[in-house]
């Protein structure tokens, strides 16, 4: 293949391709894009899909509200429209659009009205947005409606012109990733002339508010809103359109703006604010909160409005971060110029008159130091600080007494101690021991309590020490001077220390959470069993989060609870489905999120680069996590999801390790029987035709040994197969031993008979018992299992006579066969029981079949015995094969045995 | 003319037990070796016309044996062998064994293996000019072929391809020596060129290429030149 076309100049951006790609798959979302109630969308929408229908495209109804007007229902007429979906919400009876149903319609394009529409009761998803971003993932083309009003980023501005609150909002996102925006367009004038015709509907809440919101000048806005934003999106389209061909273009230089939000009210403002200043220079925006390192994390208040911050700003399609540091400006400036942020865009709240004179505000310090890069200032005009930034925590009453009771106690003891000491020495700064006593307090039960000793320090130094000594009035002039020294220093030394203190506890909180973290890890690194590692995963995050957690691994197509913790924790349908929804979609889903919200759980995906892994649960119930456990939850999911990862992966390999050795054990066993059947049947074979052809010109007792070893290799041969079945009816486990009474004697004398036959030069000694009693088992097996030992005995045994034995012990019977042969290696004595484990003699001839001890042994334990080999047997010669059998209790009456 | 004398290398007492008397029947002298050294040794010193060598020895691997004898001698070696062991007997044959023949089998095949072998012994000696089966006979000094008295036309790889083949005649060759000798070294491995060959000189030799009756497949190892005795 020539290789020449490989460089060019320009190439589209692959992104951007991929994108493309992506949505080729996926169906097409258009959205017609009204400024107002009434300026027909619906209608436009209708009659279009009207003439698609007339063009016999398969398009369909999903809903569509008609509101009861005439012109609109008759459109409907002679298009499919599909049955709604009934809920029951608070007691009434309604319908809504019934995503399933569509979902199996399954047309090339469906009409969803009204975007923005919150769904009731038990929907899949809490918005119809999300609904419609199924329909798209299964491939379907939608149409929907909605008003310029609704648009996230727009509701503040919505909100200042037309002086109403907009409840249901969509995310920017979702008219960004339209493929078609079509503004549907009606001049204001015509619109309030249509109003007061009566054609434009409007819910009964919605009344009381046309007179202020259709006025020409809100309609105006609304007007312009509309179509600057549809103006954007061309513009947007044209920049795609250039990159995806690859055409040089003036597009966006790169703007990047850093949006820095705190735990209040303002910054929600900041965020809407910023979100429309990126769409409009087509920039990327972050949105960052620098939480500070000593702060608590405590205060959940503003933690909530912190976090609804950030879901909005990602809503609106920011990325999001958090920053931890003291020194606000540095950090900040620090993380802008790593992101190589253009602008900069921060809320300014006004700072109350006294406080200005002392302190420069954030912004300020921010433009001080902000070399090149632009600050933008949000202000927050309705309300100038109402709230603190900070709000104090709350304390309790109990607390209270307890600190105060500390400093009294910290002050009162300096105050002692200084009457005493002033007995003996004149101390010329007392004052000393009242900071030591400030220390102490701030120390051990932080600020409120330093100032409080501070305070009570003040009051005991006048009232013992400063002349006169016993009234709170001070004489000299420079006591009063070192009075308000003393108690300036002592206020200042009690908030050091009680910040000291409070950093030390947020440090060792930290350090806490991370060891709790190190030791997860380290539990998961020394784990590679996948059962291990949920375990650790699921007990530690229900640890971590106090709420019950629940694992779910793929399984055959589908996913499976696999571990829970505590162990009773059980997922209803509804749960199962949010789970599926996690694993498939690789996003949150469950309670708390977009997705069947109604479930208890939230399920997270166990992500790793390789896909997702499984998904992880907890009890939510509608209380969101903190800050810090959601932090926690994240490095736990991805530790966890590595681990499992990595388990699934090892124990891929063990498996494909053992299938190696595995088919490397079969190709020797097949090699061998074909050896052991090949063998005699070549020597048959041979015999029969070398006698046919040639045995006329044989001497007769050639002709007679050649006969003889067909016969004798034609034994070997069916011993051979019959030996192959009994492995095969052992393995299977169709071997049916019977429980008869055995006479053991009998058996062992039956089998030497037999031996005697195959081995004729063989000496066989026994010695049973003549007490021996009978044991339950089949005469048939036990004889084969005799015979075999005995046919090892020939084999492997020397030239000295073979022995059986056979005797009570307790309660069982012995039986064993002793050679006095060379006997077994010890590193082979634990192997002679494996199947087709066999041992030639050192010149390779007489090998057995590597079958007769295997057989042995499932024959024996079929019958409830034991079998071991033991060499050497006697004076380090020899092998001895022992069995154990359970003597049979008797059950015949005792008359028959008369 | 005393008999020839037949090594027969095998670690199974059975063969042995029938391999004497029936090839002793047949008139042959039967030389006995169980190990691969043993058999070695008696090559070396039993003078044998033909060796016949089972691969599973246990003290040293048959192809090492083959290896073994081919560095001092040119003594036709049959190899006997389990059809499970394919890879063992085609490296056999390309180490320089003369022929195999498939265990179990009737002591008639293996005669006629040993004749084979011992006929191409004398036709080292004197080179064969000349070779005519079944209505087809080739010249190899005027480098003509005929089928029932009319000329072939063959291109010159397919006449090397037949002469190869004819050479050696009754006995296998394989795929890498039929390659090696016709294409080169380097085409060792192109089984491809060989099927489409072998496939075009059928169509010319044989009555009826459907059914070869001079050019015999010997399934994963090469091909056989047969002579019919007529």
């Amino acid at each position: 293949m020539p290789e020449n076309d490989r460089e060019r100049t320009s190439r589209p951006d692959p992104d951007a391709l991929l994108a493309l790609v992506d949505r080729d798959t996926r169906g097409k979302l258009t959205v017609f894009l009204g400024a107002a109630p009434g300026v027909g969308k619906t209608y436009a929408m209708l009659t279009r899909a009207r003439r698609l229908k007339a063009e016999g495209v398969d398009i369909v109804i999903g809903l569509v509200e008609t509101h009861g007007r005439n012109e609109t229902a008759a459109l409907l007429e002679g298009l499919e429209v599909l049955p709604r979906r009934e809920v029951i919400h608070s007691g009434r009876t309604l319908s809504e659009f019934d995503l399933d149903s569509a979902l199996g319609r399954h047309p090339r394009i469906i009409v969803v009205d009204e975007l923005a529409h919150t769904n009731l009761g038990d929907s899949r998803h809490p918005k119809r947005y999300q609904d419609i971003e199924e329909l798209i993932a299964a491939g379907i083309d939608v149409w929907t409606a909605v008003n310029i009003q609704h648009l996230e980023s727009l509701s503040d501005v919505v909100s200042q012109i037309a002086g109403v609150q907009v409840r249901e909002r969509i995310p920017d996102t979702v008219l960004n990733r339209a493929d078609d925006v079509l503004l549907v367009d009606l001049p204001p004038t015509e619109l309030i002339e249509r109003l007061k015709e009566g054609k434009v509907y409007l819910p009964d809440s919605a009344k009381r508010a046309i007179d202020r919101f259709f006025r020409l000048g809100n309609l105006t806005a609304l007007r312009e809103l509309a179509l600057r934003r549809t103006a954007d999106r061309v513009d947007d389209q044209m920049v795609d359109y250039l990159k995806q061909h690859a055409i040089e273009g003036p597009w966006a230089a790169g703007e990047r703006l850093l949006v820095c939000i705190g735990p209040d009210s303002l910054s929600e403002k900041v965020v809407r604010t910023a979100s429309r200043l990126a769409s409009g220079l087509n920039a990327e925006w972050i949105v960052v909160s620098i939480d500070r390192a000593d702060g608590e994390d405590g205060d959940r208040e503003a933690m909530r409005q912190l976090d609804d911050t950030f879901r909005l700003a990602e809503r609106l399609g920011a990325q999001t971060r958090r920053v931890i540091g003291n020194d606000f400006v540095e950090e900040i400036l620090r993380f802008a110029r790593r992101e190589h942020a253009t602008q900069i865009i921060i809320g300014a709240r006004q700072i109350r008159f006294p406080f200005r004179l002392f302190r420069r505000s954030l912004p300020d310090a921010l433009a001080a130091r902000a070399a090149g890069i632009g600050v933008h200032l949000i202000t927050d005009r309705e309300s100038p600080s109402t709230k603190p930034k900070h709000p104090r925590p709350r304390v309790s009453a109990k607390e209270l007494a307890r600190w105060l009771g500390i400093a009294a106690t910290a002050v009162g003891s300096a105050t002692v101690a200084g009457l005493v000491i002033e007995r003996f020495v004149i101390l010329q700064n007392i004052s000393l021991l009242y900071l030591l006593a400030v220390l102490v307090s701030a120390t051990y039960a932080g600020y409120i309590a330093a100032i409080a000793a501070a305070l009570f320090s003040g009051l005991a130094y006048n009232f013992f020490f400063i002349e006169p000594v016993g009234t709170f009035t001070i004489a000299e002039p420079h006591e009063v001077f070192a009075f308000f020294v003393f108690l300036v220093v002592a206020t200042l030394v009690g908030s050091l220390a009680s910040r000291i203190r409070q950093q030390a506890k947020a440090a060792q909180r930290r350090a806490t959470a991370v060891q709790a973290l190190y030791d997860y890890s380290r539990t998961l690194s020394g784990t590679v069993d996948v059962e291990d590692v949920l375990w650790a995963a699921v007990t530690q995050t229900q640890k971590m989060l106090r709420r019950n957690a629940v694992l779910l691994l793929p399984e055959d197509g589908d996913i499976a609870l696999s571990v829970a913790w505590p162990p009773d924790t059980e997922l209803g349908v509804t749960d199962m489905t949010a789970a599926r929804w996690a694993f498939e979609r690789k996003e949150a889903a469950g309670n708390g999120t977009g997705t069947l919200p109604k479930s208890l759980f939230q399920f997270r995906p166990l992500m790793t680069p390789n896909g997702v892994v499984g998904v992880c649960g907890y009890v939510q119930r509608d209380k969101p996590l903190e800050i810090n456990e959601e932090r926690a939850l994240a490095a736990i999911l991805d530790q966890t999801a590595i681990a499992v990862d990595r388990a699934r992966l090892s124990r891929e390999t063990l498996d494909q390790a053992a299938r190696l050795e595995g088919e490397k054990f079969r190709a020797a066993l097949l090699s061998s029987i074909s050896h052991d059947l090949r063998t005699p049947l070549a020597t048959i074979m041979g015999g029969v035709t070398s006698l046919r052809q040639l045995g006329d010109r044989m001497p007769v007792d050639s002709r007679n040994d050649l006969l003889q070893s067909i016969e004798e290799e034609g034994g070997r041969l069916t011993r051979f197969v019959a030996n192959l079945l009994d492995m095969t009816r052992i393995e299977a486990g169709t071997l049916n031993a019977k429980r008869d009474w055995v006479d053991v004697a009998d058996v062992v004398r039956v089998a030497i008979e037999r031996a005697r036959k195959y081995f004729p030069n063989r000496a066989f000694e026994t010695s049973i018992a003549s007490d021996l009693p009978l044991m339950r088992g089949d005469s048939v097996l036990l004889g084969q299992v005799l015979f075999n030992l005995l046919d090892n005995a020939d084999r492997f045994g020397g030239d000295d006579p073979v022995s059986i034995y056979a005797r009570r012990e307790g309660n069982e019977i012995v039986l064993s066969v002793t050679d006095l042969g060379t006997g077994i290696a010890p590193a082979d004595l634990k192997h002679v029981f494996d199947k087709f484990f066999r041992k030639g003699k050192p010149d390779g001839r007489a090998r057995g079949t590597g079958l007769g001890l295997a057989i042995s042994k499932g024959f024996v334990e079929a019958m409830g015995g034991q079998i071991k080999a033991e060499s050497p047997a006697i004076k380090r010669r020899g092998t001895r094969i022992s069995m154990r059998f359970p003597v049979a209790v008797a059950e015949l009456p005792r008359k028959d045995w008369e | 003319m005393t008999a020839e004398r037949i090594l027969v290398v095998d670690d199974e007492p059975q063969i042995q037990r029938f391999l004497r008397p029936a090839l002793g029947a047949a008139g042959y002298e039967v030389v006995e070796a169980m190990t691969g050294g043993e058999a070695i040794k008696a090559a070396a010193t039993s003078a044998p016309d033909v060796i016949i060598l089972d691969l599973g020895l246990p003290d040293m691997d048959g192809k090492d044996v083959v290896a073994n004898i081919r560095a001092w001698s040119q003594l036709p070696i049959i190899i006997l062998s389990a059809r499970d062991r394919e890879s063992e007997k085609i490296a056999a044959l390309d180490l320089g064994a003369d022929d195999y023949i498939e265990k179990p089998f009737a002591i008639g095949e293996l005669t006629a293996r040993i004749r084979a072998a011992l006929r191409h012994r004398v036709q080292m000696h004197g080179s064969q000019a000349q070779l005519s089966t079944d209505g087809l006979s080739i010249d190899m000094i005027k480098r003509t072929v005929i089928r029932d008295g009319e000329p072939l036309r063959l291109t010159p790889k397919e006449y090397d391809l037949l002469v190869m083949l004819a050479r050696h005649a009754d006995r296998v060759v394989t795929h890498k020596t039929l390659l090696t000798s016709v294409w080169g070294v380097a085409h060792g491995e192109d089984l491809h060129y060989l099927r489409v060959f072998i496939g075009q000189l059928r169509g010319k030799i044989e009555r009826d290429p459907a059914d070869p009756k001079i050019i015999r497949t010997e399934p994963g190892v090469g091909y056989r030149f047969v002579r019919h005795d007529d």
